[in-house]
């Protein structure tokens, strides 16, 4: 142990051979000494900023760096409101700081620049004799994404399978604008070909005008067609200031119903055949649910108004079709369970209705056809029904109805064990609707209110069951066992176990 | 006695195998007290809900899907496309009850009309009575449903019908779609405007109807020869003229048969006035045959009340 030579030539051994742990325990104490240099240094800024959250600042200039592709008057819009020269007052440092934030937040919104957006800020040179003292320049560092993207892949939605191809040309002009092409097709959707022009409207990220123009053609089984639309369409779409949405949109598209399966029902014979539907819609959505496919708390509303071949819109069909949409969740504490329980109940609503019109200025009120009517029943809204297994029937075709109202009520558990943190969950449910056609009278409101009325008429068609729900990022699924309680006959219900996959569930 | 001893095994055997597989049968079918709580469900059933507003009335009668004008097929008027008033005129003839509806050929089960939907007898009905007959079960069907067909087996009839498919046609499908005056003046209200109100559907569907017109011309020759065509319609009406004679119906019948139908199919349309012809060449060439002309009035007194 005490021979020199011998520890000599430990050493050199402990020299040459590569301590791993060693090595590894080095690289941790240095990444520690940097994210104690990191916290100091952020610290320390917050401090200062802190200190001097109140000291007055103009902002001079903000400078844009990586932007190469962007057109300099769509990030004037974005930041001359910012700019001191165009306010009446200065900032302070941290309403400064806050405004430039909100800014990066837009520019990240745009789908333009890559997630990372930094923000630096320097003084200008005192000796620049254009700048005063209270003056700071603002910078903004992004990187832009690639112009162009290619993206093919599969989709699962509800009892469909499709591949799709998807280009999208980012930035055209500069100005956020974008174009997509998008091609698809499925089990049940044919064909699908879709180019869609998109740019925010004043470099506003929640103010957009868009262009699309469509052709596809789709498979309906549960009404023995297939139905090709070829059309364009123009939308705008806006927020308010309480953070709710609008979109106003006009569409002109040409339908044909065709391709009819041999046992067809004289109803749906009857409307095969070219329609033009000609038509302005207005949606509206409030969403203030804490989670898109598995709410604890908060509610969603969403209006669907669209006015069809009346006036100057012309084509060949004519009505007036206003849906809605409700749904709530609230959080049901457990007593003994601290904090949050995980279990919740959520409710729904949804109603819609169909006033025909006469088209143009014209006295003949039009009857509505199979592709203007409502379709109701199935996974994704009243469950234990078959998709259009609810409403009139013809034979083997779900005809659709005018007007319908259908709500549920869902108990949401956590499963025991594995806990509410997961996005799994039991459920409990009961649903109800009833889809009706409208009634023959001597006047279009006459028929409306009547047929209104005879939603009441006796108990709604009514299923209930138990099931597991699971909130995939993407998407929500279920696997239901449910029971058909009241029908009409005719009217198809589902025994046993039902699978729905959906973003937007009753 | 070893013999019954093997039938027992067999037996034996078969049971065992048969346990097996009810087994996996079993496996399959659904539980008997999930069957049994299956069938407690609905627990209340209404009567059914009531079909939309343009839903067709049911009809104790056949509907006959053919291209018309709404108030003409109420009225039971002539159809104004050959191939329907062919089959049209030979119900008629046939005597089999029915009612005409104005469709179009997306309605088609083989893409193009005519078709005869049976009669259906109430919502309980089978799913048989939806299943349509297309034309070239007409016949078949007016047999079995009490029709009284003349069936002609000559020889020459072939020949004569061919005349009709082919030469004839050809003709109309160039008078009626090719010939621009003709086009607008009388394809284009009865083919193009019903199907839309907007310009642009009908400028498209009138562009497939002229190229699907063409397409049928150039199957046979390799460029369309108008006074070539319209030569051999007129040797084929010369033809169907002198096969007539002086008789009242083809083939020297008493009573008019399919054949009838098919010359009424066309001689009806070119000798009709009111559908406003304007490039008259192929109507000429028809009204030069007086026992064509009078074939054509005898049909429609007889079976069309002489409208």
């Amino acid at each position: 142990m005490a021979d020199p030579v011998d520890s000599g030539d430990e050493l050199f051994e402990s020299l040459r051979k590569i301590d791993l742990k060693k090595e590894e325990e080095k690289a941790k104490e240095l990444a520690r000494k940097e994210a104690e240099h990191n916290a100091k240094a952020q610290q320390r800024l917050a401090e200062l900023i802190g200190t001097n959250s109140t000291l007055l600042v103009t902002i001079s200039s903000i400078r844009l760096i990586g932007g190469a592709h962007t057109r300099r008057s769509f990030l004037d819009r974005l930041f001359n409101p910012l700019l001191s020269a165009n306010r009446d007052r200065p900032y302070t440092l941290a309403e400064a700081l806050n405004e430039v934030g909100s800014v990066a937040t837009k520019l990240q919104r745009f789908d333009i620049f890559h997630p990372e957006v930094h923000t630096f800020i320097d003084r200008p040179s005192p000796t620049d004799p254009s700048s005063t003292v209270t003056d700071i320049d603002i910078f903004l560092q992004a990187r832009e994404r690639g112009r162009i993207s290619l993206k093919t892949g599969t989709d699962l939605g509800n009892v469909e399978g499709s591949a799709y191809g998807n280009l999208t040309w980012r930035n055209i002009f500069g100005g956020a604008e974008s174009l997509t092409l998008n091609a698809s097709a499925g089990t049940r959707t044919r064909s699908a070909y879709q180019a869609t022009f998109d740019a925010p409207v004043l470099s506003d990220p929640d103010t957009r005008a868009t262009i699309d123009v469509l052709a596809s053609s789709t498979l309906k089984p549960w009404a023995s067609h297939e139905e090709v639309l070829k059309g364009a369409g123009a939308k705008f779409s806006w927020a308010t200031k309480s953070g709710t949405r609008h979109q106003l949109g006009y569409t002109g598209v040409w339908r044909q119903i065709t391709g009819l399966q041999s046992n067809a029902s004289p109803t749906v014979r009857h409307d095969a055949g070219d329609t033009v539907k000609s038509s302005i819609t207005h949606t509206w959505l409030a969403d203030r649910r804490n989670h898109p496919f598995l709410p604890s708390r908060g509610y969603l509303v969403k209006t669907i108004s669209e006015l069809a071949g009346w006036g100057p819109l012309q084509g060949d069909v004519a009505f007036w079709k206003s849906e809605v949409e409700t749904s709530g969740a609230v959080a049901i504490p457990i007593p003994g369970i601290k904090g949050d329980s995980g279990v919740s109940f959520t409710a729904g609503l949804r109603a819609g209705v169909l006033y025909p019109l006469a088209v143009g200025l014209g006295s003949e009120t039009k009857h509505s056809r199979i592709n203007d009517r409502f379709q109701l029943g199935g996974p994704t809204d009243v469950r234990g029904f078959k998709i259009s297994g609810l409403g009139p029937r013809d034979g083997p075709d779900a005809v659709g109805g005018d007007i319908y109202a259908a709500g549920s009520a869902n108990l949401l558990i956590p499963f025991p064990r594995v806990g509410k943190d997961m996005p799994l969950r039991l459920q409990l449910f009961a649903n109800a609707g009833r889809l009706l056609a409208l009634k023959d009278k001597k006047t279009s409101s006459e028929s409306v209110y009547s047929t209104v009325a005879q939603l009441g008429d006796g108990i709604p068609s009514v299923a209930a069951g138990v099931g597991v729900v699971y909130a995939h990022p993407v998407a929500r699924f279920e696997l239901n066992f449910s029971l058909p309680l009241v029908m009409r006959r005719g009217e198809e219900g589902r025994k046993g176990l039902q699978f729905g996959v959906g973003i937007n569930f009753l | 006695m070893p013999p019954q001893e093997s039938t027992e095994k067999v037996a034996e055997e078969q049971s065992s195998f048969s346990r097996s597989t009810s087994k996996v049968r079993d496996f399959f079918s659904i539980p008997a007290p999930v069957k049994q709580l299956f069938d407690l469900v609905p627990v209340v059933t209404y009567p059914p809900n009531q079909l939309p507003l343009r839903a067709p009335k049911s009809a104790r009668i056949p509907s006959l899907y053919v291209f018309s004008k709404d108030q003409d097929a109420a009225a039971g008027r002539p159809s104004f496309n050959p191939s329907c008033l062919k089959w049209q005129t030979f119900l008629n003839i046939a005597g089999v009850d029915h009612r005409l509806i104005s469709s179009n050929n997306h309605s088609s089960p083989t893409g193009s009309l005519p078709f005869l939907l049976p009669a259906i007898y109430g919502p309980n009905s089978s799913q048989d009575s939806l299943v349509p007959i297309t034309s070239n079960k007409f016949v078949k069907y007016a047999i079995e449903h009490g029709g009284k067909v003349e069936e002609s087996s000559s020889m020459r009839y072939e020949a004569y019908q061919s005349l009709l498919d082919h030469r004839i046609r050809n003709a109309w499908l160039y008078t009626l779609y090719l010939e621009p005056l003709n086009f607008s003046a009388v394809a284009y209200p009865l083919y193009v405007l019903p199907t839309s109100s907007n310009p642009l559907v009908r400028a498209s569907i009138s562009h497939q109807l002229r190229s699907a017109a063409e397409a049928e011309l150039l199957k046979n020759t390799s460029i369309i020869d108008t006074d070539d065509l319209y030569s051999e319609a007129d040797k084929a009406f010369e033809a169907l003229s002198i096969l007539l004679g002086e008789d009242s119906w083809f083939f020297g019948s008493d009573k008019p048969a399919l054949f009838d139908a098919s010359v009424f199919a066309y001689t009806q349309l070119l000798l009709d006035d009111d559908l406003g012809w304007k490039e008259k060449k192929l109507c000429r060439a028809l009204r030069r045959r007086a026992n064509l002309v009078q074939h054509r009035e005898r049909l429609l007194v007889r079976y069309f009340g002489g409208s």
